[in-house]
């Protein structure tokens, strides 16, 4: 009876993992198909990775979607640990606002937000381009890092941080010598998912986007209009390369927290 | 006359509605091993908090060697926790936790540290473990570590917070010696807060009973021990047949009360003196350890009926019936008289074992 369980489980579970990576391997495999239609297969070639890497206007959202993704998951990783770790001393009404207010850009849908922040930055006379790239991206990012590092800040023991008190250190330098480095590897996993999501999103960056800087997913986007060409496989390719290579080291980071509780 | 170190006075101290620290008034000598007992809940640990700084207190004063230091914060006060947890950084080892406390005062260099840090190690007997990380330390030894991390900043006075509570019998055991050991080497005062009467009576120079907030009673574990001042003490410290009697004859240091078919002297406590009406009456607590069992009528004796004879290692608990109450009797080793199951005996007691007190607080005890 366990057996016969067991063994529809491992069907179910295999058939959910096909129908979740077929498709994905099949972008890969068609990136390095010779012909330029997805309808057949013509044999090997490199051909689109070569006119990938020689298209400028690629090459350029590229560039600024890399330095928003850094610039965000920089400012949401202090944004959001200050946030964290100062809600542990505020009143209990305080702490359900900022909870509150994090929670919120998670929930408003990005369509709105988008629109929104639009009109916000251009009654502020703001430039869009990279620095309203970054802010509205912190804006769906700080959540998360506060979310993991607050996770983390409840493991922690409180009596360590009253001993440390205790002991003759000033909030300050318990914050700094005891806080910090226990929730380091939360908010190096936070900041790790924040530039996935950044380098990730489309919709709010479609509303961000100036002139001349577009992100790579906007981009992929309006090729998409034209047609699906090899190079956006090949293209997607490379990014699924990119996020798979972000989500392996951030699970390396949490896999090697090892402290003890 | 010799100033205190630490003078509570009329601490008060409120969670919300909740009034947890009722009062609170005493003074610890330099020095002294004070313990802080009583149930759990009862306001000990508040108090132990309230000193530290961790606890801020409504009203009252805190005087540490004549000075304020109720408004300090707690890294501004010269006392030192040791936390039952023991609260050990876990991303530092051995080393960096017992120099953390100079660390952040600056009060010493690295190599006077150093030498202060071997010496800590020294005297909690945990020298060479200075690399190693608290994860890889047991029970026991983190709570030496604790200590000595405390200890290294030579606080005016050593605050520990049941800090035997999360170890074992038989280390507990070890520990209590060793602790009280480790006071007496270092002169510090200390300030030990357990709800476990045997290890407040087994280490301390004075104890603070505390129940509800309020300090029930205050003296050496002798006087505690022997002379509980009320009912609440009474009943907490030490095993005891506790009931109330009649008084027929009520006196000044002694008062003579009916029990069963005979009338006894009992030594009156010293918050009852001549608390007793003439024909009221009273409670009566006998220590069980302190009681005798024999088959002959001797003078202050009371007759009774075996109820159940139970052998529990070195000592025999037995159980006898006088008149409608049950009391027990525990004797070691050997017993007067080899009685059996339902034969008539004759209990009676050394007299520093039975003390008569006020029925004030009986009805509510609920007993």
């Amino acid at each position: 009876m366990k057996e016969k369980t067991n063994r529809l489980g491992t069907f179910y579970l295999s058939l959910f993992f096909v129908i979740l990576y077929l498709p994905v391997l099949s972008v890969i495999l068609y990136s390095f198909n010779a012909s330029s239609s997805t309808a057949q297969w013509t044999g090997w070639t490199l051909d689109w990775y070569r006119q990938l890497f020689s298209d400028r206007v690629i090459a350029q959202s590229f560039r600024v979607s890399i330095v928003v993704a850094v610039l965000t998951s920089l400012l949401s990783a202090v944004l959001g640990t200050f946030t964290a770790v100062v809600s542990q001393w505020v009143t209990a009404r305080m702490k359900t606002a900022i909870q509150g207010m994090m929670i919120l850009p998670l929930i408003v849908p990005e369509v709105a937000l988008g629109v929104s922040l639009l009109f916000f930055f251009n009654a502020l006379g703001l430039p869009f381009g990279t620095l309203t790239l970054v802010l509205s991206h912190s804006l769906f990012c700080v959540p998360y890092v506060y979310i993991m590092v607050r996770l983390r800040l409840q493991e922690i023991d409180k009596s360590i941080i009253e001993s440390a008190l205790d002991l003759g250190a000033s909030t300050l330098q318990m914050v700094r010598t005891i806080i910090l480095p226990l929730v380091a590897p939360s908010i190096l996993t936070a900041a790790l998912l924040c530039l996935a999501m950044s380098l990730d999103d489309v919709i709010i960056s479609t509303y961000m986007s100036g002139p001349r800087s577009t992100t790579l997913p906007v981009h992929i986007f309006s090729m998409m209009r034209v047609g699906v060409t090899p190079k956006v496989n090949a293209l997607c390719t490379l990014i699924l390369m990119g996020t798979f290579f972000i989500i392996g080291l951030s699970q390396l980071v949490t896999k090697n927290r090892r402290f003890a509780k | 006359m010799r100033q205190p170190l630490l003078s509570l006075i009329n601490l008060n101290k409120y969670y919300g509605d909740v009034h947890v620290l009722k009062d609170v008034s005493f003074t610890i000598d330099e020095g002294e091993f004070l313990t802080l007992l009583g149930p759990s809940g009862c306001g000990k640990t508040t108090l132990l908090r309230c000193i530290a700084g961790l606890e801020r207190i409504q009203s009252g004063d805190i005087l540490l060697s004549g000075t304020s230091i109720k408004d300090l914060a707690p890294n501004k006060r010269n006392v030192n926790t040791v936390f039952q947890n023991y609260a050990l950084f876990p991303h530092f080892n051995v080393y960096d936790n017992i120099a953390y406390g100079p660390r952040m005062t600056k009060s010493l260099n690295e190599s006077q540290l150093k030498t202060r840090v071997s010496e800590v190690l020294e005297l909690v007997q945990m020298s060479g473990y200075e690399q190693r990380m608290p994860h890889q330390l047991s029970g026991g030894q983190r709570q030496r570590i604790a200590i000595a991390r405390a200890l290294i900043n030579e606080p005016s006075i050593l605050l520990l917070d049941e800090p035997l509570g999360a170890l074992d019998l038989k280390l507990r055991k070890h520990m209590q010696t060793e602790l009280a050991h480790l006071q007496r080497k270092t002169g510090t005062t200390f300030v030990y807060v357990t709800h476990d009467q045997e290890e407040a009576l087994n280490m301390s120079d004075r104890i603070v009973v505390i129940d509800q907030g309020e300090v029930q009673q205050l003296g050496s574990p002798r006087e505690i021990y022997n002379n509980p001042k009320n009912l609440f003490v009474t009943s907490f410290i030490g095993d005891r047949n506790i009931f109330p009697v009649e008084v027929v004859e009520p006196g000044e240091e002694c008062s003579k009360v009916k029990l069963g078919e005979s009338v006894v002297a009992v030594r009156n406590s010293s918050s009852a003196k001549n608390a007793f009406p003439a024909e009221g009456s009273a409670i009566l607590a006998i220590l069980m350890d302190k009681m005798r069992i024999s088959c002959d009528e001797t003078e202050n004796a009371v007759k009774g009926r075996a109820l159940s004879i139970h052998y529990a290692g070195s000592q025999i608990r037995i159980e006898v019936q006088v008149e409608d109450r049950v009391l027990t009797v525990v004797e070691y080793q050997k017993i007067d008289c080899d009685c059996q199951v339902g034969d008539t005996v004759y209990i009676s007691w050394e007299e520093s074992g039975a003390i008569l007190l006020p029925k004030d607080g009986w009805e509510e005890r609920g007993v």
